[in-house]
């Protein structure tokens, strides 16, 4: 089978290269051919050719309007792939944009699916990453070889946007729970108490979660280089609250969240992990 | 002065016939024709299109409801290619929209001005707008005359986006002010205190506000109807918030605002003025007021 892949960035990359390795002949396209250096993956000229070249396609980007212009652009994915093929968007977008681009592509016979993935870095390298999916059952089954090299666990949440809807919901519940561990290290360090004893006591008890275990660790070794940049997550808080406003759903505790990454974002900590939500609280 | 006018809503309609008022030559464009007809009896003349109401004007004036529409009919008064022209936007719109339109202007050879305006229906009839503007001197100076006929305090902001710069923040205060007010009556009565009571003992100290004292007046009297809507004030903490995500800029308190008025909107209670952000706090804490 031939997989092209678009995206060949921190998580891109190892996702790519576990495809490879299960055998797949995984072909590339690359806004900035600089970050194909290293690979040994065929680039196509434009993601149009990628897709007439592919059986299935994947794309892992930043933004909804990447994703939006890689797939239906001037030389998009749709001006080049067959009916009967699959693109499988691994990005993070809004929903209401994968239902767009699934619509569009589905008056070409090309079926989509939105499959964000929680895991960060490491569960990219490791492929243990956690897919959410959305779209057609059957097509799932037709890709799910391919999802099988890249994660654990593969759950079909609904139809096409239902991966987005999940995946928003995965970053409220992790966010809000590092910006939990930060009050919590903050408020021990401010009472004159030993932060690493704290989140050592608390690993064995009901608060016990691996945000307080990762990002709680960071925070307590002051290790602030990113596993996840805290950008991406602020960039998602502005996902997540646009998708709460069109449904008209209140949402308190992840608007004050979201201010708080605004003003991690205005401290000039968007590169660093979203553990520097401790250093927020810290400013005097 | 001869100006052309665009968007006759609630507010716009009001606006436009105070100008007629003030002895001024007005062409009217609405997208609905029968919005046009009160206008027409007033006096005005009526256009065909944006492009027309722009035809042979010194000034062309928008009031509608968002920046795609107000993109929308701009792009028709810059193709009437009126040279020397002043085009001014009076509706609600993000600053970064503002400032993106009056550079397409400016490229027409058309100088652009926001100025959104502040005080609803009421003030739009009585001609006692805020007008809040942003853009170069010499537009402002121009567009003045036609201001003075419309409202009564009438500040030039700053540069292009600075008078929706000023008008969010004007949300930002009414916002909060509105749900202070209301947060304050659900406070005094959950203690068993009347709130009317309150409310004129605050009036006298430093709480006082003109929204304690009109929108309170207004919780006291449960008169939900509009006034200003909540579901505008929802769409006006959104350019906030947005262009607050967008900076990098920390507003816990918009923020929580932000949510109660979402909760309105998705609650059914968009249509009704934003004081009714009460009957929300009231349901939360579990306080009778009215069965809504």
């Amino acid at each position: 089978m031939k997989v092209g892949f678009i995206g060949l960035g921190v998580m891109g990359r190892p996702m790519a290269q576990h495809l490879k390795s299960a055998g797949y002949d995984v072909r590339v396209w690359a806004r900035r051919p600089e970050t194909l250096v290293g690979l040994d993956l065929p680039p196509e000229a434009t993601p149009a050719a990628l897709g007439a070249a592919c059986d299935v396609v994947f794309t892992m980007i930043t933004s909804s309007a990447d994703v939006e212009s890689v797939a239906l652009g001037p030389c998009g994915l749709i001006h080049g792939m067959a009916p009967g093929t699959v693109l499988v968007d691994c990005s993070t977008i809004a929903p209401q944009v994968a239902r767009h681009i699934a619509e569009a592509l589905a008056e070409k016979g090309v079926a989509m699916l939105d499959a964000p993935v929680s895991g960060g870095v490491q569960g990219a390298i490791d492929a243990t990453l956690a897919i959410m999916a959305g779209g057609n059952a059957e097509v799932l089954a037709r890709v799910r070889p391919l999802l099988d090299c890249l994660g654990k666990r593969v759950v079909h949440v609904g139809p096409s946007g239902a991966g987005q809807v999940a995946k928003a919901c995965n970053q409220m519940i992790m966010v809000a729970a590092i910006q939990a561990a930060a009050e919590a290290m903050r408020l021990a360090a401010a009472s004159g108490v030993d932060c690493g004893k704290v989140r050592q006591a608390l690993a064995g008890g009901s608060a016990a979660s691996r945000v307080l275990d990762v990002m709680g660790q960071r925070m307590v070794a002051r290790d602030f280089a990113a596993g996840i940049e805290a950008r991406l997550h602020h960039k998602d808080y502005g996902l997540v609250l646009e998708a709460a406003r069109r449904a008209g759903v209140p949402v308190p505790l992840t608007a004050a969240v979201g201010q708080q990454l605004n003003a991690l974002m205005a401290r000039g900590w968007g590169h660093d992990d979203t553990a520097a939500l401790l250093r927020v609280l810290e400013v005097q | 002065m001869k100006i052309g006018f665009i968007g006759l809503g609630i507010m716009g309609r009001p606006m436009a016939l105070n100008l007629l008022k003030g002895g001024h030559e007005v062409r009217v464009w609405a997208r609905r024709a029968e919005s046009m007809q009160p206008l027409l009896a007033a006096g005005a003349q009526g256009a065909l299109s944006p492009a027309d109401a722009a035809k042979e004007r010194e000034l062309v004036i928008s009031m509608v409801a968002d920046a795609p529409d107000v993109a929308e009919v701009m792009r028709g008064v810059a193709s009437a290619a009126v040279s020397g022209l002043v085009a001014v936007d009076m509706s609600t719109i993000a600053p970064a929209a503002a400032r993106s339109i009056g550079r397409e202007l400016a490229d027409a050879g058309i100088d652009f001005l926001d100025a959104p305006v502040s005080g609803g229906e009421v003030g739009a009839i009585a001609g006692t707008l805020s007008i809040m503007a942003g853009g170069s001197a010499a537009a402002f100076a121009r567009a003045e005359p036609a201001f003075a006929c419309m409202g009564k305090n009438i500040v030039h902001v700053g540069d292009s986006g600075a008078g929706q710069v000023a008008k969010a923040a004007n949300q930002i205060v009414t916002g909060m002010g509105v749900l202070a007010v209301a947060e304050a009556f659900a406070f005094a009565s959950k203690n068993g205190v009347d709130r009317s009571k309150v409310r004129e003992a605050l009036l006298g100290g430093f709480a006082y506000s003109k929204i304690l004292e009109n929108h309170g007046q207004r919780m006291l009297d449960r008169n939900f109807k509009p006034g200003f809507k909540s579901w505008m004030h929802e769409k006006d903490l959104n350019i906030v918030m947005q262009t607050a995500h967008e900076l990098g800029l920390c507003l816990p308190g918009s923020a929580a605002t932000a949510q109660m008025f979402n909760a309105m909107v998705g609650s059914g209670h968009g249509e009704e003025d934003s004081i009714a952000v009460l009957k929300l706090l009231e349901g939360l804490s579990g306080q009778g007021g009215e069965a809504e």
